[in-house]
């Protein structure tokens, strides 16, 4: 969800997307209506036969326009009827108190007919400058919250909860969620042992908050599997996600005309100050130092400084190799995400279509050729694979989700 | 020079001690022994001459514990209070650069009588109005992936100044420097972070309870703590004489003026 109007010499004027991003760049004249535009996409994902819809938080930045996933939320209970709302997830260290997320995502359980996937998330670098938050205790801070929450969903009120970060005297939901036990839940995370870990413990599905998929989304596909085993659990791929973004037109070379100017205005705008080196990324670094020092140490081994993210590639060719924006004809997409799954064994897509500027008549069109030719292809596929590979599991979950 | 553990409820404090006569607690800010190297830095070498200097690591620097029940900076005092308990130090000169100083502005306010001098220098710990202390945290991110200029810049007169660049490199530097810089903006992200940033409202209202005599120290160039924070100090300390400023220092004055600093201090120490 970016803010689209920016000029073309933003990458050149502005620092940063992120935190410090001028708000005199948003112009009313432009943006009206934009929202609802937004909004329309994610319904016409659900008119598609998309699993769910996929929101998340973000504050004072260009990259995504929803500091409420909530709000957006609410507005999809009454214009979809089907697909599963996934919000993903409220930033938890970010609120005063954990139980306005607890009542509001229980408000939307009911609003969506039992429809809410819950996540939870910690924010990073850019939301602990946004809402001064202190980084060194938010995964303590994070984990009560998020089990403050499951409790009151969970357990007869009132009860009191004596916790180190939320002391309450009285937690008494009302409403309570519709789903039973509780809504699913799902935590992101960037290969960390300890919150994959805690996801384990817990019986949640991890996702896999990085955007780039070479190597490493197998591996995390296999640390994630290990720690499952450690916790009595067993992997199956609908336990996983990754994030995605892709685009879809009738030839590879249409594809990569009609999006390329919205990936790039993703890249180079919306990534600066999250996922750029240019001008000072915010997500990761000694200024927001959540890991602990030992953590910190073993990152430092091999950390290379300039190394280059995601939104400093410099070509199409770069940026084909990182495999985080799949672009081409429903062919080749099917064909790329398909050994992307196969790899990964992952079994919960979440996929952006929506890029930049990207208009929407194009993202609407991508997202109906997404639907129509190469959601059946992965769907046969996975299940092929994920029926051979986890004998007894539910295929019927969800496979694919739109972002 | 030595080192040595004393272990407080359990936990580890690592303390530098060097020198013979009075004693004096050093409390380390941000270039800084423990915060980043883990020896004496000229300055301390130059005191301790004329007392016994003992600079503990705060909680969660060097080979200090880190205190997970930290959330506040009074958390921090009381636990240099056990400390001074298991040093038995009863009266003692007191020294504190930056976040250092906040720390011992916070326990003059509170146990005066402990104090026999006070030394400030370039201490955070105040809200003045319209001149907020720097954001430290935010420029210890990178630029362009490698890029600590700015970071250099707020801690120093400039970001080429030789220390500086010694300290904070661009790139990787050492890697238990990098780590001890790290456990130091985990410590700050804990006390200083909320309210934005390393102040506590009250303290300037009970500076007046000081009643040992003050030197405030400031680098002419500091662009970490408005020089107003070090008037403030000088201002509502009572026994405090006028703000000493050290011309072309920035925040770290001590790393890049350390005669002259050592030299205000040792002979305010022994008038």
């Amino acid at each position: 969800m970016a803010y689209p109007y920016l000029d073309k010499d933003f990458d050149e004027k502005e620092y940063s997307g992120w935190v410090t991003v001028p708000n005199k760049l948003w112009d009313n004249n432009k943006a009206r209506g934009l929202y609802q535009e937004y909004i329309d996409q994610l319904a016409l994902a659900d008119e598609l036969g998309f699993d769910g819809m996929v929101l998340n938080e973000h504050h004072q930045n260009i990259y995504g326009l929803m500091p409420s996933p909530n709000m957006i939320a609410s507005a999809l209970t009454q214009c979809t009827s089907r697909g599963k709302i996934v919000i993903l997830g409220n930033l938890l260290p970010l609120h005063m108190n954990p139980m306005r997320v607890a009542e509001e995502y229980a408000m939307l359980d009911q609003m969506s007919n039992g429809r809410l996937i819950a996540g939870f998330a910690p924010g990073g670098g850019p939301e602990t400058f946004n809402y001064d938050v202190p980084s060194a205790n938010t995964r303590e801070k994070f984990w009560e919250a998020a089990d403050l929450i499951v409790r009151s969903w969970t357990d007869d009120g009132p009860f009191a909860h004596e916790g180190r970060y939320y002391p309450l005297r009285y937690v008494n939901l009302w409403p309570k969620p519709l789903q039973k036990p509780f809504p699913p839940v799902w935590i992101p995370g960037s290969r960390s042992p300890s919150t994959m870990t805690e996801v384990a413990k817990r019986g949640y599905c991890y996702f896999l908050s990085s955007r780039s998929h070479g190597g490493e989304t197998h591996r995390a596909q296999q640390e994630f599997a290990q720690v499952l085993e450690k916790h009595g659990d067993q992997y199956q791929p609908f336990r996983f996600g990754i994030l995605m973004s892709t685009y879809v037109a009738e030839t590879d070379q249409q594809a990569r005309a009609e999006c390329e100017e919205g990936v790039w205005y993703f890249l180079k705008n919306c990534l600066k100050g999250h996922l750029r080196k240019v001008g000072r990324q915010l997500t990761y670094g000694p200024g927001v130092p959540y890991i602990p020092a030992a953590a910190w140490r073993e990152y430092m081994k091999s950390y290379q400084p300039g190394r280059k993210l995601l939104g400093d590639v410099e070509n199409w060719e770069e940026l084909e190799a990182s495999q985080s924006i799949i672009v081409g004809s429903p062919e080749t997409v099917a064909r790329r995400i398909s050994a992307l799954i196969e790899k990964a064994k992952v079994g919960n897509l979440l996929i952006q279509f929506q890029l930049g500027n990207m208009p929407d008549h194009l993202a609407r069109k991508s997202m109906k050729l997404f639907a129509e030719k190469v959601a059946p292809i992965l769907r046969h596929d996975s299940l092929i694979q994920f029926t051979k590979e986890y004998p007894g599991i539910n295929v019927e979950q969800s496979a694919q989700a739109v972002h | 020079m030595s080192g040595r553990a004393l272990e407080i409820n359990g936990r580890k404090v690592w303390l530098l001690e060097n020198g013979d006569g009075a004693p004096l607690l050093y409390l380390h800010g941000f270039a800084d022994v423990h915060s980043l190297k883990d020896s004496w830095l000229p300055f301390h070498e130059q005191l301790a001459q004329s007392c016994r200097v003992i600079a503990p690591a705060h909680p969660g620097c060097a080979q200090s514990d880190e205190n997970k029940d930290v959330d506040v900076i009074e958390d921090v005092v009381f636990h240099y209070l056990e400390v001074l308990d298991a040093l038995r130090l009863d009266k003692f000169d007191l020294v504190g650069h930056c976040l250092g100083g906040w720390i011992a502005a916070e326990l003059a306010v509170r146990h005066p009588e402990k104090i026999r001098k006070l030394v400030l220098i370039g201490a955070s710990g105040l809200f003045v109005q319209g001149a907020l202390i720097g954001d430290i945290f935010m420029n210890a991110q990178p630029e362009f992936g490698s890029s600590y200029a700015t970071l250099r810049e707020m801690l120093f007169s400039s970001a080429d100044q030789p220390n500086a660049l010694e300290m904070f490199p661009d790139g990787k530097g050492e890697l238990e420097d990098e780590v001890r810089r790290y456990q130091m903006l985990r410590l700050s992200s804990r006390v200083g972070f909320k309210p934005p940033y390393f102040y506590n409202l009250p303290l300037k209202n009970r500076l007046h309870r000081i009643t040992s005599p003050a030197l405030i120290i400031w680098g002419e160039k500091d662009g970490f703590v408005p020089r107003s924070h070090g008037e403030t100090f000088a201002k509502l300390i009572p026994n405090s004489g006028e703000l000493k400023i050290i011309s072309g220092a920035g925040h770290s004055v001590h790393v890049e003026k350390p005669e002259e600093t050592a030299k205000l201090v040792s002979e305010f120490l022994q008038q």
